[in-house]
């Protein structure tokens, strides 16, 4: 059977180790720090004052902005400090720490008291972004912004991204398996919000009986249907996701709106079907520890739970780590400490081994090609290497490096093992200094 | 929780375990059938040359990086791969340093001068092939017959001089096997074949350069051979055809990164290669075809560069 | 006064060497080289038609017009270059075919021209004479140790006198095109690197 793909990609071990472990629902920890920018966008700003008492879901960070998405508390207690954390982009970000009364009083639950046939596309998209619900798959766009159609642009399809193409992490392969239902209703949700008259559910052909279980669920359903992917990396990445199902290709510089199509991760639709279903905003994911634990599981944790927390509640390492990444192997952050605060986007914690991390020598380029051939947005990577090297703007530009979407594909492939990721991202900051200096 | 040391480095944390010395070695096993096949015909003195011409290449590098402060990079197998196909280029007959001329020639100056690995402009075996056949014409024609070590010349210099038939051409089974008068690791295409697929399963070699090279040859060589499909045949046996399609042209420094330029790439070659042979005054084209081809590779690179995804046509963009 | 006499004779010769430093005139440099005995002859042409057309061109620098002056330097060297030709084709007949197109072709001759525009064209008479001469002798330096390594490597002998025997496998690529372009590469580097050394103590 041949399976719709896009073009280039490389094939990582997959390494699914925690692929046929159940979501276990950990209990909510003593505190959580909630941070006040867990999304793209304008950083929130605190409701409550140290002191206040909250409880679980009530809102206590936003900022009016249209691209920006309200915080809330996962758990019931009070405020103790409202302050700088260390966070897992290396720097700090402003944070809320509430203290656990583990009463788990619940708020008023967000919605219009009608059923989702009854919702207007409006009356779901400020439920959205009530609730606080950011792009699940790790980028934090919040998704009531991306689901505004702007006049004179029209969505004729909703593509969901059931993916997961980095190795490691199964968080939505157990979301799938667990509550299609809820996901089902999700969907429904979305293409009610957006005007979608058909949705397609991405899976990836390896991840074992997701097709299956999602077929059952979709198949009295019109208008939504599942489509089995390749496995290849990376197949999740946006565009060649939609490439792959539609045949479409979004123009450089544009977005999916550009071709008819709205993005949302398979998480996301679950958040979503939450909402629906409960009324209760975003506190709690799912989230795979992996790597070199004790016990790699797949868990459901409230927002704002420790990174150190996470990892205990997999058994603690099992030697002495190398790197902890938040995020899969691929495009992951890794982390120089792990009190962090576990957020609405993170999908992974995978700890590396020390030997794991061990670069290997690296020589000159020679000038194999991998690179390109790697490359599912068709440009040079050997040569923006060089030019950011050289810190050449000129031929950064024209070389397409800001069409680079960082998937690190050309890296993992290149035998001189040349750090071309860091390589782009050098070369990005260039550009972006140039224009910087350009616009004063 | 006790705060471990932990390794920051920039994603991706996992990459491929393909690594240059890996490709270096890849190519170098891939060549030890051709090799063995060399020694089994040619006999001991063979596997001198190529033990001489591998030995000067890694120490000329050695050599090279101590006296220019550079770090000594000879672990990464290039050098030995330099060295062995030179060696391989050889006429058994040769004299024994002349592949150690010909190393330091291809090490010294066609790739530490240009900055080593990954910067030579010509395959730098091919280069020093080119220098020692300029500079001892007579030593690097001097082909002897295999087991017996008589002179004699190979396929193509009968067919270009045109010898009366009391000189017959060998039999297609004996230019697939390697029984044949030629340089040491350029008889056996059978040899050189089973390297050349194995490289290409392991995806150390791009397929596209040897198959167009190849393929040009043929259909060339039948269109204008004396003798139809069997001309085709003929010219992909005979001379360093198997050995320049499958592990010269191939050189990744030194032929286009990109799909369509290694199409264009290697069909240049090809059509160069039998314009020699059929109408040069040389009788094989292969070496001269390929390094013609290296110097247009970076221009054939730059005219070949994919369209981006996305890429907004001037005509479409509104 | 003296020293800046003697600089200027002797900048041609090392610091300014035509073709080692300078890189002019490499076409008859690549071309005669085979053999020492050629590239010397060369030599003795080329100080002679430089020291000469310096002088001259310095003398009448103040006469030729500005707009015309390069046909002018083209019609004093011509005519110096006509000489040795003469006297070449009188006197040593079998050079003279042997160096055949070359000796024309002094005319135009990079290092001359560039020595008439650059320095005889804007200076005095001695000082133009000194340069022209020291110039010349650099060139023929340069030449002769390039003839040197060719004629030594590709034909085992020096001034065709067989230094090395009749066993030395010579390299013929020596003294063809190739290399005579691979003994200057070498010899640049060489000197380049000497030089680099030099500005790093």
């Amino acid at each position: 059977m041949h399976l719709k793909t896009f073009k280039g990609g490389i094939h990582p071990p997959a390494n699914k180790l925690t692929a046929q472990m159940p979501l276990v629902t950990l209990p909510a920890p003593k505190r959580v720090v909630i941070a006040l920018q867990q999304h793209i966008g304008a950083p929130c700003q605190p409701l409550v004052k140290v002191g206040d008492l909250v409880v679980m879901g009530q809102k206590i960070g936003e900022h009016p902005a249209a691209i920006s998405a309200p915080v809330h508390s996962s758990v019931s207690g009070k405020v103790v400090a409202i302050g700088p954390v260390n966070f897992s982009n290396g720097k700090t970000v402003n944070a809320i720490t509430i203290e656990n009364d583990f009463l788990d009083t619940k708020t008023e639950p967000i919605g219009f008291g009608k059923a989702l046939a009854d919702l207007t596309d409006l009356e779901i998209r400020s439920m959205i972004r009530e609730a606080g619900i950011v792009g699940m798959g790790g980028a934090g766009f919040p998704t009531a912004a991306k689901l505004v159609v702007p006049a004179g642009k029209k969505i004729d399809m909703l593509v969901i991204n059931g993916v997961e193409c980095e190795p490691y992490l199964t968080c939505d392969h157990r979301v799938i398996l667990e509550q299609p239902a809820v996901i089902l209703k999700g969907i429904k949700a979305l293409m009610k919000a957006t005007g979608a008259g058909h949705a397609y559910i991405g899976v990836k052909i390896t991840m074992e009986g997701a097709i299956e279980t999602l077929h059952e669920v979709v198949k009295m359903e019109k208008g939504i249907d599942v489509v089995p992917l390749a496995s290849k990396y990376p197949q999740g990445e946006e565009r060649q996701l939609i490439y792959a199902i539609t045949g479409r290709e979004v123009p450089s510089g544009g977005l999916p709106l550009d071709v008819g199509i709205v993005v949302c991760n398979i998480g996301t639709s679950w958040a979503v079907g939450r909402l629906m279903e409960t009324g209760m905003p975003l506190i709690e994911r799912s989230v795979t520890v992996t790597g070199a634990v004790k016990t790699p599981s797949n868990f459901i944790a409230r927002v704002g739970t420790m990174v150190s927390d996470l990892i205990d509640a997999a058994g603690g390492y099992s030697e002495e780590p190398g790197s902890v990444i938040m995020g899969g192997p691929m495009t992951g952050l890794p982390q120089f400490t792990t009190e962090i605060p576990f957020t609405k986007q993170n999908t992974g914690i995978l700890v590396l081994t020390k030997n794991e991390v061990q670069p290997a020598p690296m020589t000159d380029c020679i000038h194999c090609g991998s690179c390109i051939e790697a490359c599912s947005y068709r440009l040079m990577p050997l040569y923006l290497a060089k030019y950011a090297q050289a810190g050449n703007t000129a031929g950064l530009e024209k070389y397409n490096i800001l069409d680079c979407r960082e998937c690190g594909s050309c890296a993992y492939v290149c035998p001189a093992k040349l750090p071309l990721m860091h390589y782009m991202r050098v070369g990005k900051g260039y550009i972006t200094a140039k224009r910087a200096a350009a616009k004063k | 929780m006790q705060q471990e040391k932990l390794v920051i480095q920039s994603a991706p944390h996992i990459h491929s375990s393909m690594t240059t010395q890996k490709i270096m070695f890849y190519v170098i096993s891939a060549l030890v059938p051709a090799a063995a096949a060399g020694v089994f015909y040619f006999g001991l003195r063979a596997l001198m040359h190529l033990l001489i011409s591998i030995l000067l290449a890694v120490l000329t590098e050695a050599v090279v990086q101590k006296l220019m402060h550079q770090p000594i990079t000879i672990r990464d197998g290039s050098a030995i791969l330099t060295g062995l196909l030179i060696g391989m280029n050889l006429p058994v007959a040769a004299p024994l340093w002349i592949g150690g001329v010909g190393s330091v020639f291809a090490i010294a100056l066609v790739k530490q001068a240009f900055g080593g690995l990954g910067h030579n402009f010509m395959n730098p075996a091919l280069a020093a092939r080119a220098m020692m056949l300029a500079s001892w014409p007579s030593f690097m024609t001097n082909w002897t017959t295999p087991f017996d070590g008589l002179a004699t010349a190979t396929p193509l210099a009968i067919l270009k001089a045109g010898i009366p038939n009391t000189t017959a051409l060998p039999t297609y089974w004996d230019m697939f096997i390697g029984n044949i008068g030629g340089c040491i690791g350029e008889t056996s295409a059978l040899a050189l074949l089973l390297g050349g697929v194995f490289l290409i399963y392991k995806e150390v070699i791009d397929y596209r350069i040897p198959l167009a090279y190849i393929g040009t040859v043929y259909i060339f060589g039948s269109i204008f051979g004396a003798d139809g499909l069997n001309s085709g045949l003929f010219y992909l046996l005979a001379g360093g055809m198997m050995l320049g399609s499958i592990f010269m042209a191939t050189d990744y420094v030194s032929s286009p990164a990109t799909a369509r330029g290694r199409w264009i790439y290697g069909i240049g070659c090809g059509l160069i290669t039998m314009l020699i042979r059929l109408w040069g005054s040389y009788p094989e084209g292969v070496s001269f075809s390929i390094l013609l081809m290296n110097i247009a590779a970076p221009l054939i690179e730059r005219f070949t560069i994919p369209k981006k995804f996305g890429e907004v046509s001037k005509k479409n963009a509104k | 006064m003296q020293n800046k006499y003697l600089k200027t004779l002797t900048n041609g010769i090392f610091s300014e060497n035509p073709v080692f430093r300078l890189v002019l005139g490499m076409c008859p440099s690549l071309a005669v080289t085979t053999a020492v005995d050629n590239a010397f002859w060369m030599g003795v042409m080329v100080i002679f038609v430089l020291t000469f057309s310096n002088m001259f061109i310095s003398m009448l620098r103040n006469l030729i017009p500005d707009k015309i002056r390069i046909p002018s330097f083209i019609v004093i060297i011509a005519t110096l270059v006509t000489v040795v030709d003469l006297v070449m084709a009188a006197y040593m007949p079998a050079m003279h075919t042997t160096l055949g197109i070359f000796i024309p072709l002094i005319v135009v001759n990079c290092i001359i021209l560039a020595r008439a525009e650059s320095f005889a064209y804007k200076n005095g008479v001695l000082a133009s004479t000194l340069d022209g001469f020291g110039m010349g002798v650099g060139y023929m330096l340069a030449v002769l140790i390039l003839a040197a390594i060719r004629e030594l490597l590709g034909n085992g002998s020096f001034f065709g006198i067989n230094l090395l025997g009749a066993g030395f496998p010579a390299a013929k690529v020596m003294v063809q095109a190739p290399g005579a372009f691979i003994t200057l590469g070498v010899i640049l580097g060489i000197i380049k690197l000497m030089s680099d050394r030099k500005k790093a103590e």
